[in-house]
């Protein structure tokens, strides 16, 4: 076993079982949340350890136990596997991680203390699931870990269980999440029938090559988001937005795009998947960044803004080629995360979400309005910074796919990217004074130190891209481009049109009134919510009144008929002694014809 | 030293069951120690069983007493794979059962007995190696269930509504007698078609045995296992739930006090699947594999009915009966795959849904008792004051809805990998959709109950468990998770005693009958 590796996440299962099962502990909010955020510090250290290790070519490899059998045979195993990508996004993961965790002991210090030792009982659960993840060292792990990262994700967005919206919000999203995942564990199902195990590794036969890897990728639109199932994503904005910035923007949205990273060579068997992988991605990313555009909540642009993201990274990968969509899915957590901080410093000032509520918030809070900016800046592609090299990176692959229709709609949605978060820097930072900007104060250091530290890879990660090069041994170097250029174009355009219409702190509304009003009405949420109540549950209905009255009626209805046989057959009862002898005679002679009929 | 284990397992509730008789009503807490202690000692003796198993399958820990040796009744115990991790599930759940109950006032003496008696039943079946006793066993843990509901049952009364409204008052349909009643009632019938396939296979092999061994080795004519099958599949098939006869279990388990709930939905049903597996599918192996096709398509809709039924449901002990009906599909399910993950799966499914809705249903009467409400419309904001339970009762849910890293999700991956490859691929598809809708109506009534502003004010004696009642709750759920991150413990037995029997099973059926 590689020790450093699951030194990861020994750290993060001891804090957990700890507050766990330790009841006073985790009673005592603060002290809980001091456990798990040092766990999760000490496993971003040995991620650090174990990516310095795989660099220098060490403990690369994989090492599992047996888990279950069938036949006499290991059908199914656990364990851990090394390799560069692996520690690379551990590192990722637990980084954003410790940051999220410190943040969260500013950002929830007024919240009850159970629920706060509650809270980071399940922080601690959710690195030991996508280290779990991270490190499977085949598809049923993945999908063992994937499943408990979900569960994080409903208890997190579920923190605030008192309110009513809360709870539905949290379990949206654990059945439409599950509700994909029914593609993922079928996907799972059919490539054990036709290859007898859980490897990504193992060539499907050709007539499985395009549903298997066509299976997963449905759950992984759940889990990443995708449209049509990425309704759950923006109610997920219910949980504390330190959970947004870690589960929903960082993280666990982008374990989707893990798994076709991981499993790449089930889905490259598959090219008519790709293409329907690259279409499917780059319509999330103009769909998704349309909608952002319109927003008024902080936390839904961001949420928004993360599917389009997302949608970047799916389409990188459906045009062949890995690099793009992992190295984006990297700078993304980094600057999507220390944006969602950001918001969470403004919402924690203004006690409000609305982006209106927080006009003028640059003047009073100004270190954590920078940070944020940088994060915008990052997102929106400005030359320098994390979010542009990996966002070319993707245009340029592809640009050598020749997929120039997805291609027009990812430039176009860069081009919205960069509008909509001027749009929000705009006015949360420079619109029109507000109420909750006046009263706001700038955050307490727990909150600002790790932003901070959020803000060096997003800032810098743009500049790592010879290492990911390095995970496929390609080449690597960067050259503007002419679709470089394009994209560098849009980004300013976005930038440039965001500033002309909310510059002079206008309150204008970014569309024209019908298709604003058209995409708040959530459209593909109406179908899913129609399909709900018109669908499914008339149909349960139909079939718990059919069981109360139809069958068990029946049932009934038998026991009714015997009832009134009995009614019947007691006139033989007739309580005269000859009666009964007659019967007894009857029955010896009967006994006795036989007898003789059977020995003739 | 060479204890009689399994009979030490099997009798020691009859024992105690006994010495209860002696015992003064007034004695209470000489009662419920009488009777833990007698599960301490059948948890025991299953756990050395357990351990003790040696691997290489067979029958093993047999003793063999005779009764009736001129027509070939013996009181044959032994046990294989199989019958380890049902015993195990037995002695957990009449373990926690024993506590779960704690509270119970009213002539709780006969209770015990009743409860203790039945228990013996189950036990019996689980390691009888002779059909005539397996038989006998098994309407002793049928039986006293019809005390236990009508006498112990609740009397809250089930609210009728819709067009039919006027007959069931007249038939008194809702209350706890026509629940004992019809449950009963329905469970003697299947018995009667059981007795049928079970004197058919000892006229056909005519041995004048009733040896199970005997009877498995000897071969039947297909005419016969083509209609001893089905009597047999229906017949311990009631018990199991199997659709359209589970309509007694929303009605009784609705109405069964705590620990007959735990007992009766967690080990009680999966006598009825194991009588299908074990009589049914292994010794009439060509009417098994006949019949295949037809009993997979029931549990298919079994899974997919009892979940959306479940869904509609407002009463909180509804939701779980309909989820035992559910659940218990997902057994046949894998039973109906003929194949070693199915079978495997089914086995671990019985085992793991056993834990779960024991655990469910010790919940629920906790909340029951608190709230002296069911109807989850009613209730909300309930984990303010019993966080416990809220836990409980989520860990319970996420088991039932396939969550990895407890004991549901492992039966059900197992299953839907043998459905897959058993005669219809489509019926994986259902499984896997039955379970989504587990997650729905499962967080739907966890959301309903524990989630939200509340509790509401008339609700004044809500409180996490008490004392005894914490035992139930702790080992049920430590088991869940302990048989869901290491399946092994168990599943190395199940797996090879589920091998053995499949290849017999499908040697017979191929070479026509004739071994």
């Amino acid at each position: 076993m590689n020790a450093t590796a699951l030194a990861v996440l020994v750290y993060p299962l001891l804090s957990f079982l700890l507050l766990g099962l330790v009841w006073p502990l985790r009673q005592n909010g603060r002290l809980a949340g001091w456990i798990s955020t040092l766990a999760a510090v000490a496993s971003f250290l040995g991620s650090l350890r174990l990516l310095w290790k795989v660099l220098e070519g060490e403990g690369v490899g994989s090492a599992t136990i047996p888990w279950l059998v069938a036949d006499g045979k290991v059908i199914a195993e656990l364990g851990i596997h090394v390799d560069g990508i692996s520690a690379s996004m551990l590192v990722v993961v637990t980084l954003v991680a410790a940051c999220v965790q410190a943040y969260s002991l500013g950002y929830l210090a007024d919240e009850p203390k159970a629920d706060l030792g509650r809270y980071f009982t399940w922080h601690s659960l959710f690195i030991v699931a996508m280290g779990g993840l991270v490190l499977a060292p085949n598809l049923l792990q993945l999908f063992l870990a994937w499943e408990l990262v979900g569960l994080c994700s409903y208890l997190l967005i579920g923190f605030y269980w008192r309110k009513p919206s809360a709870g539905r919000a949290a379990v949206k999203a654990f059945w439409v999440t599950k509700f994909a995942d029914m593609g993922l564990l079928l996907g799972l199902i059919v490539l054990y029938a036709t290859t007898g195990s859980f490897e990504w590794s193992t060539p499907v036969p050709a007539a499985w090559a395009v549903v298997v890897p066509a299976l997963l990728f449905v759950g992984v639109m759940g889990k990443s988001a995708q449209v049509p199932l990425h309704i759950w994503l923006p109610d997920a904005m219910e949980g504390p937005t330190p959970v947004s910035a870690l589960l929903h923007a960082a993280t666990m949205v982008a374990a989707g795009v893990f798994l076709i990273v991981r499993a790449y060579p089930l889905f490259e068997a598959a090219p008519p998947l790709l293409l329907a992988m690259t279409w499917i991605g780059a319509v999330t990313a103009l769909v998704a960044a349309v909608t952002a555009v319109v927003q008024d909540d902080i936390k839904k642009v961001l949420a928004y803004s993360t599917c389009s993201q997302l949608g970047f990274m799916i389409a990188a990968l459906g045009s062949g080629q890995l690099m793009g969509g992992y190295f984006h899915l990297t700078t993304h957590a980094f600057f999507k995360a220390l944006l969602f901080l950001g918001a969470g410093a403004a919402i924690h000032a203004t006690h409000s979400n609305s982006i209106h509520q927080m006009g003028g918030l640059w003047r009073s809070t100004r270190f954590s309005a920078v940070l944020f900016i940088v994060g915008a800046a990052a997102l929106a592609g400005i030359p320098g910074l994390a979010g542009f090299f990996s966002k070319d990176l993707i245009l340029e692959e592809l640009l050598h796919a020749g997929q120039y229709g997805p291609l027009a709609m990812l430039l176009l949605s860069a081009g919205l990217t960069a509008f909509y978060m001027t749009r929000v820097v705009a006015i949360a930072f420079f619109g029109p004074a507000s109420e909750g900007a006046a009263h706001a104060h700038e955050s307490p250091p727990s909150m600002l130190l790790p932003m901070t530290v959020l803000m060096v890879p997003a800032v810098l990660a743009g500049l790592a891209g010879p290492l990911f090069a390095g995970l496929w041994n390609q080449p690597y170097h960067f050259a503007l481009t002419p679709v470089g250029g394009l994209a560098t174009l849009a980004a300013l355009s976005g930038i440039g049109l965001g500033v002309l219409r909310y510059g002079t702190r206008s309150w204008a509304s970014p569309l024209p009134e019908g298709p604003r009003r058209f995409i708040l009405s959530a459209p593909i949420d109406s179908f899913w919510l129609a399909a709900w109540q018109r669908g499914l549950q008339p149909v349960a209905r139909g079939i718990g009144w059919v069981d109360r009255y139809v069958v068990d009626g029946l049932m009934n209805a038998v026991g009714w008929l015997f009832l009134l046989a009995g009614e019947k057959v007691r006139a033989l009862q007739t309580g005269r002694a000859q009666d009964y002898v007659l019967g007894v005679l009857m029955g010896v002679l009967a006994v006795v014809a036989y007898g003789l009929v059977g020995a003739a | 030293m060479n204890l009689p284990l399994l009979s030490i397992i099997v009798f020691a509730p009859l024992v105690a069951a006994l010495v209860l008789v002696f015992v003064p009503s007034s004695a209470r807490s000489t009662t419920r120690i009488v009777a833990v202690a007698s599960a301490i000692v059948s948890l025991i003796g299953s756990l050395i069983v357990a351990v003790g198993f040696q691997p290489g399958g067979g029958y093993q820990f047999r003793e063999k007493y005779p009764i009736i040796e001129s027509i070939g009744i013996n009181l044959e115990l032994g046990v294989d794979g199989w019958g380890v991790s049902l015993l195990l599930l037995t002695s957990i759940i009449m373990f926690a059962g024993s506590f779960a109950t704690w509270t119970l006032k009213e002539r709780d003496k006969e209770f015990y007995i009743l409860l203790l008696a039945l228990v013996c039943g189950v036990y019996g079946v689980f390691v009888s190696l002779d059909l005539f006793v397996f038989f006998l066993f098994y309407e002793i843990a049928v039986l006293p269930m019809y005390l236990l509901i009508g006498v112990w049952g609740s009397t809250k009364k089930v609210a009728e509504a819709g067009p039919f409204r006027f007959l069931f008052r007249i038939l008194d349909i809702g209350g706890k007698e026509y629940a004992a009643m019809k449950l009963t009632l329905m469970l003697l019938a299947g018995s009667a078609f059981i007795l049928a396939g079970i004197l058919a296979m000892y006229d056909a092999a005519g041995l004048r045995s009733f040896s199970i061994e005997a009877l498995e080795a000897a071969s039947y004519p297909r005419g016969m296992q083509m209609w001893a099958f089905p009597a047999l599949w229906l017949g311990f098939g009631t018990l199991a739930g199997v659709f359209p006869f589970h309509t007694w279990s929303p009605d009784g388990h609705a109405s069964a006090p705590t620990a007959v709930s735990m007992l009766h939905a967690g080990v009680l049903m999966k006598l009825g699947a194991f009588g299908v597996m074990r009589v049914g599918m292994v010794m009439l192996p060509e009417g098994a594999q006949a019949w295949a096709v037809v009993v997979g398509i029931v549990a298919v809709i079994n899974v997919v009915w009892g979940a959306m039924a479940a869904m509609r449901q407002t009463d909180l002990k509804y939701i779980i009966a309909y989820s035992s009906v559910s659940h218990m599909g997902v057994v046949m399910l894998g039973a109906a795959t003929l194949t070693i993950e199915g079978w495997n799966g089914a086995i671990y499914q019985m085992f793991a849904h056993g834990l779960m809705t024991a655990l469910f249903f010790a919940l629920v009467g906790l909340i029951y008792e608190r709230a002296h409400d069911r109807e989850i419309g009613n209730m909300g904001g309930f984990a303010k004051a019993m966080p416990a339970i809220a836990v409980f009762f989520t860990i319970a849910g996420l088991s039932s809805l396939g969550m990895p890293g407890l004991a549901g999700f492992v039966a059900e991956l197992m299953v839907f990998l043998g459905a897959w490859k058993g005669p219809m691929a489509w019926w994986a598809l259902a499984g896997i959709f039955g379970a989504w809708v587990t997650a729905v109506y499962v967080l739907r009534a966890s959301r309903a109950i524990f989630w939200g502003q509340g509790p509401p004010e008339r609700y004044t004696d809500l409180s996490d468990p008490k004392g005894p009642e914490w035992v139930a709750l702790v080992v049920l759920t430590a088991c869940l998770i302990l048989f869901g991150l290491v399946p092994g413990l168990i599943l190395v037995d199940i797996d090879q005693t589920t091998t053995q029997y499949l290849q017999l099973a499908l040697d017979a059926a191929r070479s026509g009958g004739a071994r």
